[in-house]
């Protein structure tokens, strides 16, 4: 039992790190649909560059500075180009999606390292996570460059007028937002499920993003929320633990899936919705040029 | 930059004529190719010789062409279901779940007359035949509606809730056909059961039937966007949901429309892909691939700007170069998934050339700046 629950805090904080990028991206008012993308290339860079070297370290740094990269890619897009942001997202996922399908084949299968140590017998990442929830979350309510980052997201005119420089501000938060990404990746890569195969986040990355929708942009909601999907994903994995012998292992891969929708569902009720509104950045998903 | 009197400038376009429109998606799929060149030379392959073999197999060779009419109907269907939600400002990315559901209502129809038991049975195909269409329209029409209503109904995200399908539908056909699952074969684990003969779908030259109603949807939904009431409504949904409720058009309704049309499109894209290729006739232990295929109906659904007719080209040479690219894999002993990279740098280079649509580079002369100057000073 103890085992499964080190599992489900391990699956928990994937959700929280790339959830987190994206939710501090969106903060600055840029939406990233692409975290999929993100994760893909972070987890298939980091696992090659593991493999190769041996070091874990070198992994994780290869898979944030991917992350990093295709964050300012996203940015060049969608701030300084200006581009419809869904599409820029979708651009990423599938560019994501098509090169690590094809870089990573000929490293399909396991990546033969002894695995990261525990600390206390739990993931190191989930004090690193929990570390990293309670600083986004002190940076963006508590600091000068989270009310920057705040009314850059919420009014960029303002903002630039009272002498913010929106699109540095902006590049700032993609950037991060695509190595906590990448970061995320290279964590179900090298330590939650270390063996590649192409496509293997099979939409955890869409998944962290109704995960920010549901948070209403708060880091701390955000935390709970991942560790409510962590359980449900080990649980889907094994649902003897709950319902022994009960339909196929098949149906129970679709929950966490058809649950994602449910909250959706539960965003979309009134009560929900009238708080989401207020919080919602507001210029969320429209490019700024400056006049 | 400048050079002697002029100076590079981009200039913010007013309005953009048909031909522009019409050139920068071909440029855009002439700079990917070259772009893609770098996967060919860093794996050691002039990719003059590669392109010439992608194409010379796609497209002259009597084992590649057939592969590239299938798949070419397939990616025809992927972006019709792409389009339509998509001339309503929707995105639905949900053409390989959708098309999970409607293998799996075709399928449905043979196992209800007993055909995984009896291969030898007497099935009326002139009956079963369009049957299996309807199910697999119905399937996939099904699966489109969920992300439909709860757009329309409740505004919810039709990105993430179509993706979510894809993974659910996966899920469910491994349910169907592995694991003693009702379309199971019955002689082998992990795939469907194969079709009875009879039901082999009907062939026009070599070619499935259902390149009739993939040509023929492309050419209804081009008169639908242009002529008819329901295409403009649709298109007004599009520019903008909030005016076209205050002109009476019930944003309820198109999405949940739209989404159901999309989805019986691609449902017939899974019936045409399992059910009427030679060779294959069932859904096969590999369905994700080709479920996956599903997302180059994005790209083409993108590069035709959402014109139906123009789609058809556009599907016929990616058809070309998704098989074209399999094959150079294997013959020139590159890794999985030639196809995949190619369609990923595809659709970046594509985002990275929507910007031409809106701005255009134009050399200015700086002299004219400087007597614009003048003349307004004059003015007053």
């Amino acid at each position: 039992m103890s085992e499964f629950i080190a599992r489900c805090l391990e699956a928990a904080m994937i959700f929280t790190f790339a959830g987190l990028g994206e939710l501090i991206s969106q903060r600055s008012g840029v939406l990233n649909v692409g975290v999929e993308g993100v994760m893909l290339f972070g987890a298939t860079l980091g696992f090659i560059v593991a493999k190769t070297t041996g070091n874990y370290l070198f992994g994780f740094l290869a898979g944030i500075a991917i992350g990093g990269l295709l964050g300012l890619l996203h940015g060049f897009f969608s701030i300084t180009l200006g581009a419809d942001q869904v599409v820029v997202g979708m651009g990423v996922w599938i560019l994501g999606f098509g090169l690590t399908t094809y870089i990573g084949s000929p490293y399909t299968g396991p990546l033969g390292m002894a695995r990261i140590p525990t600390i206390f017998g739990l993931s190191p990442f989930l004090y690193v996570g929990i570390a990293l929830v309670v600083v986004a979350w002190f940076m963006l309510s508590k600091t000068s460059l989270g009310l920057r980052i705040r009314s850059v997201g919420e009014n960029p005119s303002v903002a630039e007028v009272s002498g913010i420089d929106v699109a540095k501000t902006r590049y700032l938060c993609v950037t991060i937002g695509g190595m906590l990404g990448g970061l995320a990746g290279a964590i179900y890569s090298l330590f939650y499920n270390p063996v590649w195969n192409y496509n293997f986040i099979m939409g955890w990355g869409f998944i962290a993003l109704a995960l920010v929708f549901f948070s209403m942009w708060n880091p701390l909601i955000l935390l709970g929320g991942s560790l409510l999907f962590g359980t449900m994903w080990q649980l889907s994995l094994n649902p003897q633990l709950v319902l022994p012998g009960v339909l196929s292992r098949y149906i129970w891969r679709m929950v966490p899936f058809a649950i994602t929708i449910g909250v959706l569902l539960i965003i979309s009720t009134k009560w929900f919705r009238s708080r989401w509104g207020a919080a919602k950045p507001e210029a969320l998903a429209r490019p700024y040029a400056k006049e | 930059m400048r050079s002697g009197g002029y100076t590079l400038k981009l200039e913010k376009r007013l309005r953009i004529s048909g031909w522009e429109a019409a050139l920068i998606p071909i440029l855009a799929i002439l700079f990917a190719l070259a772009l893609f060149s770098s996967v060919f030379i860093l794996a050691g392959i002039n990719p003059l010789m590669a392109y010439q073999q992608i194409f010379a197999y796609a497209f002259a060779n009597p084992n590649g062409l057939p592969l590239t009419i299938y798949r070419f109907i397939f990616l025809l269907l992927c972006t019709c279901a792409f389009i339509i939600p998509f001339r309503a400002g929707l995105w639905n990315i949900g053409m390989t779940g959708q098309l999970y559901a409607g293998a799996l209502g075709a399928f449905a129809i043979p196992l209800a007359f007993g055909a995984k038991e009896s291969s030898v049975s007497h099935l009326a195909p002139e009956i079963l035949i369009p049957l299996m269409l309807i199910a697999a329209a119905v399937g996939g029409g099904a699966m489109g509606a969920i992300a439909g209503f709860l757009k329309g109904k409740l505004d919810v995200n039709e990105i993430v809730v179509t993706m979510m399908l894809n993974s659910i539908g996966f899920w469910l056909v491994s349910f169907m056909i592995k694991e003693g699952g009702p379309l199971m074969s019955p002689g082998g684990e992990g795939q469907g059961f194969k079709l009875p003969p009879s039901l082999y779908a009907p062939q026009i030259v070599n070619v499935p039937f259902t390149i009739l109603f993939a040509l023929g949807i492309a050419a209804l939904l081009y008169w639908m966007f242009a002529k008819s009431s329901i295409g403009y409504q649709i298109r007004a949904h599009g520019s903008s949901p909030a005016a076209a409720r205050y002109a009476g058009i019930s944003t309820v309704k198109i999405p949940l429309l739209v989404f159901i049309m999309g989805g019986a499109v691609a449902g017939l894209a899974g019936y045409h892909y399992f059910a009427t290729v030679p060779g294959l006739y069932r859904i096969s232990s590999d369905y994700g691939y080709f479920g996956d295929l599903a997302f180059y109906g994005i790209i083409c659904g993108l590069i035709s700007l959402g014109d139906a007719l123009a789609a058809i080209p556009v599907a016929l040479l990616f058809g070309g170069l998704s098989v074209g690219g399999r094959y150079i894999q294997g013959k020139l002993h590159m890794g999985f998934g030639v196809d995949y990279a190619l369609l990923g740098v595809l659709m970046i280079t594509l985002v990275a050339f929507q910007f031409f649509y809106r701005y255009k580079i134009v050399w200015v002369k700086t002299e004219e700046e400087k007597f614009d100057v003048r003349v307004h000073r004059q003015v007053p």
